[in-house]
């Protein structure tokens, strides 16, 4: 007897998926309430932080294009990656993004861009050089899954609390060291001075709080996500082992590349397909890092593998 | 998807529209009248094989069911893009429609409709009856004759895309590149009779094609 596909799904990751965005939502609504509260301006903070990030959003597309030297190009000039990524889409039923290139040597892939409708799709010239068809496509299958879930937009509000929380500490050193905090010769109401500069401190200190615990919030909302990518990856191509086999291959040669070309790639890292971090460099523990281990990702990999192999 | 459906990371699988399919015969009568062309006879279902045993099994029955089946040629082949055709032949344009619903449906409805991409219908232009002529003084074989009572050499081709459950025509030219004008026209010729994908951005290339 014939056997279907069934593949089930992976409720610990959405839950774990789910909570992670509670957590960062309620601590949204904490925050909002602590700045009533302290009767802070909430206004300004909002409408400055707002602007950045929606230009930040915006422009996506063309800010990680032009930082990553990439550049689109057409079905003539990349026939055989175009055709790659045709029949990934009218598989996964997707509307095709725009496809570049960035000309480095650096082995990697990344998908931008604010939604489906705009979006990029950016491999390098040294990934191309590097992997075998069926490597390269599970990965373009992973920056595609990207696209679908709308990554940018939810890392991007994600990150949100984080940015906000970061300018209200900034705003509050300016203020801090044009003010004085504490600054008894100034003013005949001492008490009421004293008070105020307490409730600056104590904003200062939570919005430092704030900010590192939506950080870490948002990095491992980040981890979730690649992993999700992965999975979806895996199973549009039905490969998981190529995607695997890909991943091995890449971070295997981040090591060996010389250091002033990965220097370059290490800040945007975010939009990555794998870290591109030098081994000699800053060693960043699990928490701070935006990609699952590699061990992580393997491990779900050969999950889905045996999974696929399973009768129904 | 909606922002909110990312978010909880769900999607609804496509509803497949096989029924489509059979629009085929009275666009090959359409395009017969109207421009002297007709389905060749050759067709092929693409699809990606996954890993797993639980594929080759469905695989191997449905080859065997197409066989039971036909009369015509059947062959399996992989392309440069690592994805496996069911190249199917046969001179009655209903019987080979039938024969590509039956590869789509059986593989769909086993739960495969995932690794489905397309089914290519061949076209060709239909020998006018002094090229008949020539052919039959010449001696050469009777694959010239006209009507769909031979197989023909494919110029151009229908393609559908299974998840879209609409038709586009395709029509290469020479080394990967297409005859866009010739397609347009095509496009209009059976629009009448199958549903053609609007979203020309859909229209993607098959370059090096096992479909004869």
């Amino acid at each position: 007897m014939s056997t279907a596909r069934n593949i089930p799904n992976d409720h610990g990751l959405t839950i774990r998926m789910f909570t992670t965005g509670l957590m960062l939502v309620l601590l949204y609504g904490a925050v909002i309430g602590l700045l009533i509260y302290f009767g802070i301006s909430l206004a300004v903070v909002l409408v400055f932080a707002a602007v950045i990030l929606f230009v930040q959003y915006w422009f996506s597309d063309k800010i990680a294009l032009f930082g990553m030297g990439g550049h689109i190009v057409t079905p003539e000039q990349a026939p055989q990656l175009h055709g790659v990524i045709d029949r990934l889409c009218a598989l996964a039923d997707m509307k095709k993004p725009r496809v570049a290139l960035a000309d480095t040597d650096v082995p990697n892939a990344f998908a931008t861009g604010r939604s489906p409708n705009s979006a990029v799709v950016c491999a390098t010239s040294g990934l191309l050089r590097r992997l075998d068809e069926s490597e390269l496509e599970a990965v373009l299958a992973h920056e595609l899954s990207h696209v679908a879930h709308r990554d940018v937009a939810v890392m991007t509000i994600a990150s949100f609390l984080g940015m906000m929380a970061g300018m209200v500490t900034r705003i509050m050193l300016w203020t801090g060291l044009m003010g004085g905090f504490g600054g008894g010769n100034r003013g005949n109401n001492q008490g009421g001075q004293d008070n105020a500069a307490l409730v600056e401190l104590g904003v200062l200190v939570v919005s430092v709080v704030v900010y590192a615990i939506s950080f870490l919030l948002t990095m491992a909302l980040s981890r979730y996500r690649e992993l999700a990518a992965d999975r979806s990856g895996a199973l549009l191509t039905g490969r998981p082992s190529a995607l695997a086999s890909a991943l091995v291959k890449v971070t295997g040669e981040m090591s060996r590349i010389p250091t002033r070309d990965l220097r370059s790639a290490e800040s945007f890292n975010a939009f990555y397909f794998t870290p591109a971090i030098a081994k000699n460099g800053v060693s960043l523990s699990t928490l701070f890092s935006t990609h699952p281990s590699l061990d992580k990702r393997l491990a779900q990999l050969s999950k889905i593998e045996a999974e696929l192999g399973r009768p129904s | 998807m909606g922002l909110f459906s990312s978010l909880l990371g769900k999607t609804k699988p496509v509803q497949s529209n096989l029924d489509a399919l059979f629009a085929l015969p009275s666009a090959s009568i359409t395009l017969q009248s109207a421009a002297g062309m007709s389905c060749s006879g050759h067709a092929g279902v693409c699809f990606k094989p996954p890993s797993g045993q639980g594929f080759e099994e469905m695989q191997t029955e449905v080859v065997s069911l197409l066989s039971m089946d036909g009369t015509g040629g059947l062959r399996q082949q992989e392309d440069s893009y690592g994805y496996q055709w069911l190249v199917v032949e046969d001179v009655d344009i209903e019987q080979l429609v039938t024969r590509i619903h039956l590869v789509n449906s059986s593989l769909s409805d086993a739960g495969w409709g995932p690794q489905l991409l397309c089914s290519v219908f061949g076209l060709a232009e239909l020998p006018t009856p002094d090229q008949a002529a020539v052919a039959e003084t010449a001696g050469t074989p009777p694959e010239l004759t006209a009507g769909p009572g031979r197989l023909l050499t494919s110029t151009a081709f229908l393609v559908y895309l299974f998840k879209r459950g609409t038709f586009y025509p395709f029509v290469p030219q020479g080394h990967e590149r297409r005859d866009t004008e010739e397609e347009l026209k095509l496009k209009s010729l059976v629009a009448g009779d199958v549903v053609v994908e609007t979203d020309l951005d859909r229209w993607f290339p098959l370059w090096d094609l096992p479909v004869g």
